[in-house]
């Protein structure tokens, strides 16, 4: 039968002649042609759930109604999308759902945006000829998002994300025919609480708690945008409208976005109530802003800003010759220069979308589940649907992932380097390899190396044997790499690595626009005299979180762009009216000509792969085959190569009480901190039962340390999911001085108890 | 063949009302006339229509106890909006006319419901329920109007009748086991590969291994074969197992295991196989003490030292194996031969015995001068477990040893003599030949396309239509076979073709080794000769086939040794239902099924699958996923698993092929 998987196919659908390839189902081929039918339970990122029966179609020569969303076309195939027959079942299971639906439309958050209420009245269901015993049903709070079980009508689309696109299988159907429901197993423990679940579902069973009762979907401005909290930048809306009777000034209600084919992470969803409202305008303010520009011998800022302030910041830095300092992206920057001297290119391989298709992970240096939620869904779907082996190498285990990890191989912390060259060496193939890369290779002593990383050879074969018969690759490496001592030998081998075997790279930006100012600004290692800080620590701040010398506007008041880590660079636009000044409004008073920001759009260095297109031009949206049409892809610009990594150096060893820097997934910075959903009362280092024992320390103790020269004053607490002995510390509370950090994220600390 | 008073079973047409009883019109069909030897059946009600047993029948209660009945499997689906409300309406309709207070136009909404359960439902089961209940309404029409227009209730019901369903599916019917084929399907559908392999587990907790080996009989009756080809089941159930395996989860079972009862109740299992494993993990599941007792050093029985590793990993069996032993209720002992003076103390120790000792002796190819101490003669189970025994544990020496550079011919035709001569090219042999009595089309019906086709890939040579007359030997070491050469001639009476000899075309093979493989038989010394157990016509232990118990009270047979040789799942459905029914019997002393297992019985003496069926509402022409394999050259100098399974991408394809075809059978007693 496989000459039917010929690849061209032609059908005709409604009397169209259509062409297509094989494996593309029914509804996906009339869709693709702008041919309509209904569905109910069908969402385009997740397979087929095939639960509406909506989507029945008839095919000539075939008896019975065929689902068009999970039959593939055949060749050949002469297609009804809808006739009397159809027309009749559909309005059928719609009479079905409308059995004992509850009539509270005019409260229910859905209402407006409902597909049930829309297919109701499309399919013409006036009344209810019969009935089913009625049953008690309450509503239920799972934090973020509330259930009303009432409502649901049981499509799966909640359940398919959590599992197929989020990963962590939270949400289940409790099987009991009409008594079904949805369960969230994990309400206590670990579920993201990233409101996927609630974006796709089709009426008003998952909503915010947040939001209920706040608005009706048609009163919202939608202003499209792109997430500021990651480097992501994931595509969504701010839902916007007045404040209230009495204040016509506009508030963000809520985040949506084209949940069909994209998603977000629970800080994306429920971070975006951060701008500054507080800002006026005061020209002696403006005044002291500038004069203190003209004195800086530094300027600080932090990768939360749009690529055109950042090249602002690059021309102002020059006009007033100061130092430009980015801490969350000059490791980053190092990185990728030593990366781009051995691969020959300006940015590395892959993207979230090649990963999704991964059969093989790697992944390195990261905490992923909390550092980048993004990267995690891409893995979680390379593990759904390509049945993905992930080795995932750290010094931490992070059982929240154990569903997708198939291998965890631990090492030392500070190791990175020798794991890195461990790696090439073992993933690097070595046929026809170049001499001088082979003696580097042969050069390298595996016994010592593996002795002081403590990752075995045998760890390392299991990770090779993984690849038997395998198909595309993807290296995955994240922040605990950027601000290693060794960084730029640990890239240049990293450079080797994805250069010379059938691994692509992924290195994720540690910080929002860590890509895009790291492509865009010479940075200066560290900075000195008196520093001016945008966004970041300094002698002078300027702060869109409203606690600087001057206010700035947050990013959700801002347009411009951002490059994101699938290397594109993708448009946001403003929420919000901002009160205040901008960097603008300074570098006019400094001598900038340009009126507007997004003037620099088109200035952005084409050397470094932009282009040269107008702000305005940047397409913004998906088309139907879910495909991006945001903004534009970076072109790869080819560098110099031809330099080698050098032997790992000495590994220091770290003992005793170790921290590591780490935000949990919701909280990525100070401005996800701001957020009224996202904010925490009580901040804690969290460490394993070992660690306790280690630190001599309980559960609940208060402790203090210091890191980087600032001192933390916490509450610890034992975290059963962890082991050995580092614990973890966040950074999102202590505002600015948090984008003033770049040191290695493992710190060897004393922990000073100072009370219980 | 069964006496029915009206039957609209499989299309068939029959109405006995009123007629008498000599002039009745017989079903086609082996519908349940009896439930068991001591109840008659008032009616059977399913997928596929209606028999009624009974003149005095209360229609209406039949239908809505049997939309109860499918009311009740949707609460442990319901995963469609056809099914979920429209099982749920059947049902509430039907009983509101039962109990007298139905309206006329209540059976219009009946039929509007059932057209679109019957259209549009997900499952098989949602569109097979209405069909009986429509002939009901339809043949027994009356009984419905009298309800409604009396508003009176049905005429039994109040009455105390029993209506005994189960649900069903063509290919868990055929299946040995009954594995839950569907819902583990489903589970890989979802991408939910935990479900899945709990799913399997429930009645087959050897999940790695029958995703890997098992013959399928499940795909000859998968209905999907009536619309382009059967459903790839078997190697989807290796999904959920290798999941499992691979990202380190504990066991996963079908129940949470019970802790050990400790009421000095406890079974003994003799062997370590396939049936003795299951035996042992559905006992123990139950929280019932069970000693495991094998002969040999390793776990496993054949599947561990008769088939090899490059078809069966060791690794990935002995995740199965620990599964087993990982319940607190399992003990195991390995070396442990069994013998007549053991099995009585056994028997005497424990309240009851479980014979799984298989079929451990290699039957002659009888040709003359065939002599088990002739050099160069080597039975085959005795080469597989030397093969086996190094390769996977590393116990005794390897067989090149013996093999290497030799010429090797084996007598067979079916698995173990595919699995010899496969394993002779790996182990280094320099020819090895296949003799065989029949043609390629047998050898293939015998074992599968893939295991005769890859072993040609590998050199082994296939020579038909012959048998050895004679075996040469020099002091006492092998030098040669007399072959005859045979020819198939048609039954002119239409039968199966004769096998007879052609005169003079015999021809000698030189050759070191011969191997037979033609059948293996029961080694039987073990029981006491004064029971005088009784034996099948094939020499193995005689049970009724259904409770598997032996002519002995408390002595219980399973797998090859009660079948004979025959498949792993037919030896884990056995077994499975033999320790059901230790279960009850090391209690109450009896011998017992459930209604479970009785209604199983009937459907398989029934028979699910309708060969001749036409399939609506799936679009025909959706091609089967074949996994890749490894290549020749990749895989006849080790023992690298050949067949590497789905990739995601094809798991998810082949997985969407299913049709669910889930069917409720019913039976009023």
């Amino acid at each position: 039968m496989n000459e039917v998987k010929k690849k061209e196919i032609t059908l005709t659908i409604d009397g169209k002649k259509i062409k297509s390839e094989w494996g593309k189902t029914i509804l996906e081929v009339a869709r693709e042609n702008g041919i309509y039918i209904p569905t109910m339970c069908y969402l385009s990122k997740v397979e087929p759930i095939a639960s509406c029966r909506m989507c029945v179609v008839e095919v000539e020569g075939v008896d019975g109604m065929i689902l068009s969303c999970q039959e593939k076309a055949v060749d050949g195939a002469n297609i009804t999308t809808s006739n009397d027959a159809l027309f009749r079942e559909r309005q059928k299971i719609m009479e079905l759902y409308d059995v004992n639906h509850p009539l509270e439309c005019g409260v229910c958050d859905k209402s407006g945006e409902c597909d049930l209420q829309n297919k109701t009245l499309e399919y013409g269901v006036d009344a209810q000829e019969f009935a089913a015993k009625d049953q008690h049903r309450p509503m239920q709070n799972w934090g973020f998002v509330s259930y009303d079980p009432s409502l649901c009508i049981m499509c799966e689309r909640c359940v398919r994300v959590c599992n197929e696109i989020v990963g962590d299988e939270a949400l289940q159907i409790s099987v009991g025919g009409y008594k079904s429901t949805i369960i969230n197993v994990k309400q206590d423990e670990d579920c993201a609480e990233c409101g996927e679940c609630m974006a796709v579902c089709p009426v008003g069973a998952l909503v915010s708690t947040d939001f209920k009762y706040t608005s009706n979907a048609w009163e919202l401005d939608k202003i499209p945008a792109s997430c500021v909290h990651c480097s992501s930048h994931c595509q969504l809306y701010y839902d916007v409208k007045h404040t209230s009777i009495d204040s016509p000034e506009p508030k963000i209600y809520r985040v949506t976005n084209d949940f069909e084919f994209s998603s977000l992470c629970g800080a994306g969803r429920f971070g975006y109530d951060f701008e500054n409202r507080t800002a006026t305008k005061e020209s002696n303010k403006l005044k002291e802003a500038v004069e203190a520009f003209k004195r800086a011998d530094t300027i600080r800022f932090s990768s939360m800003i749009t690529n055109e302030e950042a090249l602002l910041l690059q021309k102002i830095a020059k006009s007033v010759d100061a130092r430009l300092v980015c801490d969350d992206a000059i490791g980053y920057q190092k990185f990728m220069k030593a990366y781009s001297s051995v691969s020959g290119k300006s940015l590395y391989g892959a993207t979230l979308d090649t990963l999704k298709k991964s059969q093989m992970v790697v992944i390195l240096g990261t905490r992923v589940y909390d550092d980048a939620p993004m990267v995690k869904y891409a893995i979680t779907s390379a593990v759904k649907r390509e049945k993905a082996q992930v080795v995932y190498l750290h010094p931490i285990e992070d059982n929240r992932i154990q569903n997708l990890v198939t291998q965890f191989i631990k090492y030392e912390v500070g190791s990175e380097e020798g794991v890195v060259s461990l790696l090439a060496d073992t993933l690097i193939k070595k046929d026809g390899l170049d001499k001088s890369i082979k003696s580097l290779l042969d050069s390298l002593d595996i016994g010592y190396l593996s002795a002081e990383s403590n990752v075995s050879e045998e760890e390392l074969e299991q990770l090779k044997a993984k690849m038997w018969k395998r198909k595309r690759f993807t290296l995955v490496v994240g922040e605990d790499l950027y601000n290693h001592p060794e960084v730029e030998n640990i890239a240049r081998f990293i450079a080797l690595i994805e250069k010379y075997s059938d691994f692509d790279l992924i290195a994720i930006p540690p910080a929002s626009n860590t890509l895009g100012v790291s492509l865009i600004c010479e940075l200066d290692e560290s900075a000195s005299g008196y520093i001016v800080g945008y966004n970041a620590p300094g002698d002078y701040t300027l702060s869109a979180l409203g606690d600087g010398d001057i206010d700035m506007p947050s990013l959700n008041q801002q347009e411009g762009t951002f490059v994101s880590i699938d290397k594109r660079v993708v448009p946001t636009h403003p929420a919000l009216p901002y009160s205040g000044y901008e960097l603008l409004d300074i570098a006019k008073e400094l001598g900038e000509s340009s009126e507007y920001i997004i003037e620099f759009t088109p200035s952005l260095p084409t050397k470094k792969g932009f282009k040269s297109i107008n702000f305005d031009d940047l397409p913004d949206y998906f088309d139907v085959t879910g495909k991006s049409h945001r903004g534009y892809e970076l072109d790869m610009v080819e560098c110099e190569s031809g330099s080698l990594p050098s032997e790992p150096q000495e590994i220091d060893s770290y003992d005793g009480t170790i921290v590591y820097r780490c935000n949990s997934g919701r909280a990525f910075n100070p401005f996800t901190s701001k957020c009224e959903q996202l904010k925490e009362n009580e901040v804690t280092l969290r460490g394993s039962a070992q660690f306790a024992i280690a630190a001599k320390l309980s559960d609940g103790d208060s402790v203090k340390f210091t890191i980087d020269g600032i001192d933390y004053q916490r509450v610890f607490s034992i975290d059963t999911s962890l082991k050995g002995t580092i614990a973890l510390n966040p950074i999102f509370d202590i505002g600015l001085s948090s984008f003033a950090l770049s040191s290695y994220r493992f710190t060897k600390v004393k922990i000073e108890k100072t009370g219980q | 063949m069964a006496k029915v008073v009206f039957s609209t079973w499989r299309g068939e047409r029959i109405d006995n009302r009123g007629k008498d009883p000599s002039e009745w019109e017989e079903s086609a069909f082996k519908l349940p006339e009896h439930y068991d030897e001591s109840t008659p059946a008032k009616a059977f009600i399913g997928w596929d229509g209606v028999a009624i047993f009974t003149e005095e029948l209360d229609a209406v209660r039949l239908a809505m106890e049997y939309a109860a009945q499918y009311q009740k499997y949707s609460e442990a689906c319901g995963r469609c909006a056809p099914g979920r409300w429209g099982g749920r309406i059947l049902y509430d309709l039907l009983d509101k006319i039962a109990r007298g207070e139905g309206a006329f136009e209540d059976l219009e909404h009946l039929k509007e419901v059932s057209q679109t359960m019957m259209l549009t439902s997900k499952c098989e089961i949602g569109r097979t329920v209405p069909k009986p209940i429509l002939d009901l309404m339809e043949f027994y029409k009356e009984q419905f109007d009298e309800c409604i227009l009396n508003a009176q209730k049905s005429k039994d019901y109040d009455n105390d009748i029993n209506y005994i369903a189960k649900v069903t599916a063509p290919c868990m019917d055929m299946c040995p086991s009954h594995v839950d084929i569907p819902a583990y399907i489903e589970g890989v559908r979802d991408m939910v590969f935990t479900d899945s392999l709990v799913a399997t587990r429930q009645t087959m907790p050897l999940a790695h291994t029958c995703g890997r080996v098992c013959p399928h009989p499940c795909e000859d009756a998968c209905r999907r074969a009536n619309l382009d080809e059967p459903v790839s089941i078997m190697e989807l159930k290796r999904l959920g197992a290798d999941y499992e395996t691979d990202h380190g989860l504990g066991f996963l079972h079908p129940q949470e295991p019970k802790p050990p009862r400790n009421d000095g109740k406890k079974v003994a299992i003799v062997g370590a196989g396939p049936a003795g494993l299951t035996a042992a993990y559905y006992l123990g599941l139950e929280g019932i003490k069970v000693d495991i007792f094998e002969e040999l050093p390793v776990l496993g029985g054949e599947v561990a030292v008769g088939v090899p590793e490059y078809r069966m990993p060791i690794d990935k069996y002995n995740k199965d194996i620990e599964l087993v032993t990982s319940l607190e209720s399992v003990t195991v002992y390995t070396n442990h031969r069994v013998d007549a003076n053991r099995l009585k103390e056994l028997d005497a120790e424990y309240d009851a015995v479980l014979l799984a000792f298989g079929t451990r002796l290699s039957k002659k190819v009888r040709a003359e001068n065939e002599r088990e101490d002739m050099e160069g003669y080597w039975g085959a189970i005795a080469m597989l477990d030397k093969v086996n025994l190094w390769n996977k544990y590393g116990i005794g020496s390897p067989a090149s040893n013996e093999l290497k550079d030799t010429t090797v011919v084996c007598v067979g035709g079916g698995f173990t003599s595919m699995d010899v001569v496969r394993c002779s090219i790996r182990e280094g042999a320099k020819k090895v030949i296949m003799l065989y009595r029949r043609d390629e089309k047998t050898i293939i019906r015998n074992t599968t396309y893939e295991e005769y086709h890859e072993a040609v890939e590998e050199g082994v040579e296939f020579i038909f239509h012959s048998a050895i007359e004679r075996i040469v030997d020099e002091d006492n070491k092998l030098k040669k076979l007399i072959v005859n050469r045979y020819e198939l001639q048609p039954d002119p009476d239409g039968g199966r073709p004769k096998l007879v000899k052609i005169e003079g075309a015999n021809f000698e093979i030189e050759c070191d080794w011969l191997i037979p493989a033609v059948s293996q038989a029961a080694d039987l010394q073990l029981l006491p000769k004064e029971w005088d157990i009784k034996l099948t016509s094939w020499n193995t232990l005689l049970t009724n086939g259904r409770d598997y118990m032996t002519s002995r009270p408390g002595l219980f047979a399973a797998g090859d040794c009660e079948y004979g040789p025959m498949t792993i799942v037919n030896a884990v459905g056995q077994a499975k239902r033999a320790a059901s029914v230790i279960s009850r019997y090391i209690y109450d002393g009896k011998v017992s099924l459930t209604d479970e297992e009785i209604m199983e019985d009937h459907l398989n003496k029934l028979g699910v699958y309708d060969k001749k069926e036409k399939i609506t509402g799936w679009m025909p022409g959706i091609p089967r996923n074949v996994s890749q394999k490894l290549e020749v050259d990749e895989r006849r100098d080790n023992n690298l698993e050949v067949n590497l399974g789905f990739t995601g991408e094809e798991a998810i394809a082949e997985a969407e092929r299913c049709m669910r075809c889930y069917y409720i059978a019913m039976v009023a007693v």
